[in-house]
């Protein structure tokens, strides 16, 4: 319990007296939490986009009006075992007449006959899967059953793109930002032990455990951390109105959610990779710079 | 109490800081350790604490086998050797009552039980009515004093001063001198390495006189010098 009391007596003292030093630490952490914040925000407003998206992803075959149905079957059979495919669904003629004037966008007048062909609607379970997908059903064009092909994958792909860019970008930075916030906590480190070398010293030779001598500095790197986590959420809940209005906007189509759920998690993860950096590096700088 | 047996220390560069050193010293002995800068005496002393190992040969301090403590033995073993030093070591920013409370405190003790073991070990080197005072209000005898109290305040089986009067007027160094021989009195094993002839040759105790790293003298009612 003393040897507790000790410990964090100690951890604080140090903190405080290498303030600039351990302000300078925290500041970084910061600076790294909400970078991680800032992406982990936007990769999840891309994924439910991809999502959203993926749930419309569908490529439609025109249909042939010479096509005999028993054609059709056999070709919307071949399309379903593929196990990219999660639904294939038949559109007759009316029934696309219908849908067109249950539009209402266009005025439908009387019509003799129904220039609308029959089609299928294809919708993907996988949207990366979609271009081996077209390309195969390409091949059935012109082949006496399908007319004409349209996919509206391409949309998706691009959003795939920024997506795994931004993951792999968003990674780089964090991983270097990380390096840096590491070597400042463990330079910080140093300097604590530094202070208290004739402490530690005394502490060593009247038979103090090691566990002891380290861990006030362990601790205090924990402490640099949660000051840095602590400024980082307080930085990130200011913004967050701001930044999710814009974000709305920007998006419009896409139901964003962010829900308690995730803005929990979101600070957990904040909080715990601030603790995980700030004990590390400190172990780190222990390790190295005191010896037992 | 203590044994070396055959002990030697060699430095990267080659130089034998001791060599062949065969040493007893019984409980509650006192013991001069004598001989120019760079005989060896320091070295013997970090050895006796783990803060070297030898070369080759053993040292044992109170039936450990210091080369083989492992993990938790190496504070124990220094909470049974007290250790002090010519420059003292005392934290600035803590009193002297807090000085000597912080041995304890860093072991693991605390509360009532060790205030009064602070307090038998201020009034054995008395300093009960400076307990409050900084080291820097402190003449240099009582901020020795206060370091001896801090080596003594975990009973520790042996006493190791090294130079405790380097930095001292005589009649200073003769107070702490006197403080010593009480705490020998009381039980406590002691080994002073120590320049100060006047002393050795007025107190007539076992001197081991080194010299380049080897013992070359050792005398129950020894001299400073043969």
């Amino acid at each position: 319990m003393r040897r507790l009391g000790y410990l964090f007596t100690a951890a604080w003292q140090g903190f405080l007296r290498n303030l600039v030093m351990s302000a300078a630490s925290s500041v970084t952490v910061a600076l790294m939490l909400v970078l991680l914040t800032f992406f982990a925000i936007a990769e999840r407003g891309l994924e439910q986009a991809v999502r959203l998206f993926e749930s419309k992803v569908e490529v439609a075959l025109y249909l042939e009006d010479s096509a005999r149905p028993s054609e059709i079957l056999a070709l919307k059979s071949r399309i379903e075992a593929d196990p990219v495919v999660s639904r294939v669904a038949f559109v007759t003629k009316d029934e696309a007449l219908q849908r067109l004037r249950a539009g209402g966008q266009v005025a439908v007048v009387d019509l003799d006959a129904n220039p609308l062909p029959a089609s299928l609607e294809v919708k993907l379970a996988q949207a990366q899967e979609a271009p081996r997908l077209t390309e195969r059903l390409r091949r059935e064009v012109g082949a006496g059953v399908v007319k004409e092909l349209v996919d509206n994958p391409a949309v998706v792909d691009d959003l795939l793109t920024v997506t795994r860019l931004l993951s792999a970008g968003g990674l780089a930075v964090l991983a270097m930002m990380l390096f840096v916030t590491l070597f400042v906590i463990v330079n910080t480190i140093r300097i604590a032990v530094y202070a208290r070398r004739d402490e530690i010293e005394i502490m060593r030779l009247v038979g103090a455990s090691d566990r002891l001598i380290r861990w006030p500095f362990i601790l205090e790197g924990m402490l640099v951390g949660v000051a840095g986590a602590l400024v980082a959420l307080g930085v990130i809940a200011a913004l967050a109105p701001t930044v999710s209005g814009a974000v709305a906007a920007f998006a419009g189509i896409v139901p964003l959610d962010f829900g308690g759920v995730f803005a929990a998690q979101l600070a957990g993860g904040v909080l715990g990779l601030a603790l995980l950096v700030g004990a590390g590096g400190a172990g780190l700088s222990v390790r190295s710079h005191l010896r037992a | 109490m203590i044994a070396l047996d055959d002990v030697s220390k060699r430095y990267p560069n080659g130089t034998y800081a001791l060599q062949d050193v065969d040493l007893r010293v019984a409980p509650g002995e006192f013991v001069f350790l004598v001989g120019s800068s760079g005989a060896g005496k320091s070295t013997l002393i970090r050895l006796l604490i783990r803060e070297e190992l030898t070369t080759t040969g053993r040292v044992v301090v109170d039936h450990d086998d210091v080369a083989k403590l492992r993990g938790g033995g190496i504070p124990r073993l220094r909470r049974k050797v007290g250790v002090v030093f010519q420059d003292f070591k005392l934290l600035p920013t803590r009193t002297v009552a807090e000085n000597v409370a912080f041995a304890l405190l860093v072991t693991g003790r605390g509360g009532r039980a060790a205030r009064e073991e602070t307090d038998r070990v201020l009034a054995l080197v008395g300093l009960d009515h400076r307990r409050d005072h900084f080291p820097r209000e402190l003449s240099g005898g009582e901020q020795q004093r206060t370091s001896i109290a801090r080596a003594l305040v975990n009973r520790p089986r042996i006493l190791i001063a090294d130079e405790p009067t380097g930095n001292l007027d005589p009649v200073t160094s003769w107070e702490i001198i006197k403080l010593l021989v009480r705490v020998n009195e009381l039980g406590t094993t002691l080994v002073i390495a120590t320049h100060n002839a006047d002393i050795v040759n007025a107190l007539r105790r076992r001197v081991v006189a080194l010299d380049h790293g080897r013992i070359v003298r050792d005398e129950r009612e020894g001299m400073y010098a043969a």
